[in-house]
């Protein structure tokens, strides 16, 4: 019926509506400190959906992510605030260096699988760790780079929390809908079912050592985009940004979120930039509070927040359309 | 349609090769498992367009074999031919890239993934996209999925899973798990298609079903090399190889092996 649709276009268009006007409102009415929060959770986002990715569709743990997002960050330090490049090299240079060394580490250990490839990837953070600290000709070790300078596209400084916060979502919006098109595609159903049955994808021609190296330089390439604009938004990198505790809070994020859903990254590094924060109103005990929380949330959500609304979702469209087939 | 018209020329490839001469050739394959012989010069051809069977009792090394033909184990010596190429040592993607393609003995399904899904992965081989091609839905990324969404269709059709296909493939019966499974591969276009204990876990009706649809394909042109301990199935078979103890101890038609007095003491004693 005509009416029907018209209310279903209209349904539609609000859902998409109402989060996008919530969203391009929110650095107006939010305070400063909350808004810089977002900030760090669209960053947080981005390195981790590759981690998400990499878990949720190839079964692959990653705690090697702090490295490229350390990658990303000095490259735009070294490049930009050392050498008066703009900000596009620095970016490309960090992408470019991370993928290539994923590429040549990944060959090797994307051999491994469980908890070996974890405690490879592992190794890899902790060696990365190292090197930022020793190697500060470069990385400036513990004194760390200051002086980034600020992205300035055609003249216009992404200087405020409020302007970063509009560069930074949609940045991550349009990679997860990169994901979202590569997951519904000839490669991602391939590692979809590699994930679940390694020999018969391989029956089927599936190369799967090429597609995990290949999604193993997508997520690094993700890191590095994440920490190259993680250090023109504070301006300054030291080494205690790229420590493994980092690596694991994208781990810890994505799995929160859940892994199985393009979105629920997002999610996750929502709650864990946010809650502590909100939390941290109750004095002392907020920590324990956060950490009873994380594992509440693991225990009741296995799948994550995106698999739970996920699962909703799928629940209620069964159910209207079961609904909408009787008279 | 570009799909039925694959479809098309892979049946007319097999039907050409219909001449009786060896499509898989294995010689002299021999396995062992630390002092455990399993296999010992095994030595047989599967003839293009027909249906063989390799029957034998248990521990007959007959999982062994298959796993060796397809790629999942090595042979420590032997070769194995295929279309008169030499792929003893190729990888299983390299040999499914040349044509040979299996099935397992437990159902590998993609669980998660629904029975559509399951099906347009058979189809994955023959499409060329690349990750980061499919990220920005390129013309030729779309068009690969509409061609293997077009591919299930017609396989879902086929072999009768019309009702299941937007279920997940790992909550579907076991029967059908098994003929998803069997239209996976066809999708795959095989030239040769191994079936590793078809019947496994299927009821009378479901193995009646399997017969006709191996029948089926056969008579199409697919070649087939069916193992199985199920004598019914292999019935189906034109020519059946029986394996004891790690070697060939009778080939023939079933009338003739069912005969063979070696068979015979191998599987009753007598």
């Amino acid at each position: 019926m005509p009416s029907e649709t018209h209310t279903t276009k209209l349904r539609r268009t609000l859902l998409w509506l109402v989060p996008l006007v919530l969203w391009a409102a929110f650095p107006l009415v939010a305070t400063r400190h909350m808004v810089d929060l977002l900030v760090f959770a669209g960053l947080y986002s981005i390195a981790g959906l590759g981690v998400a990715f990499l878990l949720g569709q190839c079964g692959i743990v990653n705690l090697a992510q702090s490295v490229f997002y350390g990658i990303g960050a000095y490259s735009v330090a070294w490049f930009c605030a050392n050498k008066g490049f703009p900000s596009a090299v620095g970016i490309a240079a960090g992408i470019g260096l991370s993928m290539t060394i994923a590429a040549i580490v990944g060959w090797p250990i994307l051999r491994l699988s469980g908890y070996f490839l974890a405690l490879a990837t592992l190794a890899l953070g902790i060696i990365g760790q190292v090197l930022f600290l020793e190697w500060d000709g470069v990385t400036g070790g513990t004194l760390g780079i200051g002086g980034i300078p600020f992205i300035e596209p055609f003249g216009f400084a992404f200087d405020t929390p409020a302007r970063f916060y509009f560069l930074v979502w949609p940045i991550a919006f349009v990679l997860l809908l990169l994901h979202y098109n590569l997951l519904h595609s000839r490669n991602g159903l391939a590692l979809r079912a590699m994930r679940d049955e390694p020999d018969a994808a391989a029956v089927l021609g599936v190369d799967i050592h090429k597609l995990k190296v290949q999604m193993f330089m997508l997520s690094a390439a993700l890191g590095s985009l994440a920490g190259s604009l993680f250090a023109h938004y504070v301006t300054f990198v030291s080494v205690d940004s790229f420590a493994i505790d980092r690596a694991i809070s994208f781990l810890l994020l994505a799995v929160l979120g859940g892994v199985y859903t393009v979105w629920g990254p997002v999610l996750g590094a929502l709650f864990i930039t946010i809650l502590p924060q909100w939390l941290s109103r109750l004095g002392d005990i907020h920590a324990f509070v956060f950490a009873a929380a994380l594992i509440a949330a693991v225990i009741l959500l296995p799948e994550g927040f995106g698999g739970a609304i996920s699962h909703w979702w799928q629940r209620r469209t069964a159910k209207r359309g079961l609904n909408g087939g009787s008279p | 349609m570009s799909a039925v018209a694959n479809k098309d020329e892979v049946s007319s490839k097999n039907a050409a090769a219909t001449d009786g001469t060896g499509l898989l050739r294995i010689s002299h394959i021999s396995h062992r498992f630390g002092g455990l012989q399993v296999l010992d010069g095994v030595e047989f051809e599967v003839a293009a367009g027909t249906l063989t069977g390799l029957i034998g009792p248990n521990g007959a090394g007959k999982s062994t074999l298959f796993n060796i033909v397809s790629g999942f184990l090595i042979a420590q010596s032997g070769s194995i031919l295929f279309d008169g190429r030499d792929i003893t040592r190729d990888s299983v993607r390299a040999r499914s890239a040349a044509g040979l393609v299996r099935t397992f003995q437990t159902p590998k399904v993609f669980g998660k993934l629904s029975v559509r899904e399951n099906l347009m992965i058979g189809y994955y081989q023959h499409l060329h996209s690349g990750p980061f091609g499919n990220m920005l839905r390129t013309p030729r990324s779309r068009g690969e999925i509409e061609g293997m969404r077009a591919q299930a269709v017609q396989a879902g059709e086929r072999f009768g899973l019309q009702e299941v296909m937007d279920r997940p493939a790992g909550k579907v019966t076991a029967g059908m798990q098994r003929l998803v499974e069997l239209a996976r591969a066809w999708v795959s276009q095989p030239r040769l298609l191994l079936l590793d204990e078809p019947s496994s876990g299927l009821n009378s009706t479901e193995i009646e079903q399997m017969r006709a649809a191996l029948q089926r394909l056969n008579r199409e042109g697919m070649t087939i090399l069916l193992v199985s301990h199920d004598m019914d199935l292999v019935d189906v078979a034109s020519e059946v190889h029986v394996l004891c103890f790690g070697s060939i101890i009778a080939s023939g038609t079933m009338a003739q092996i069912k005969q063979d007095q070696a068979v015979r003491q191998a599987y009753l004693g007598v």
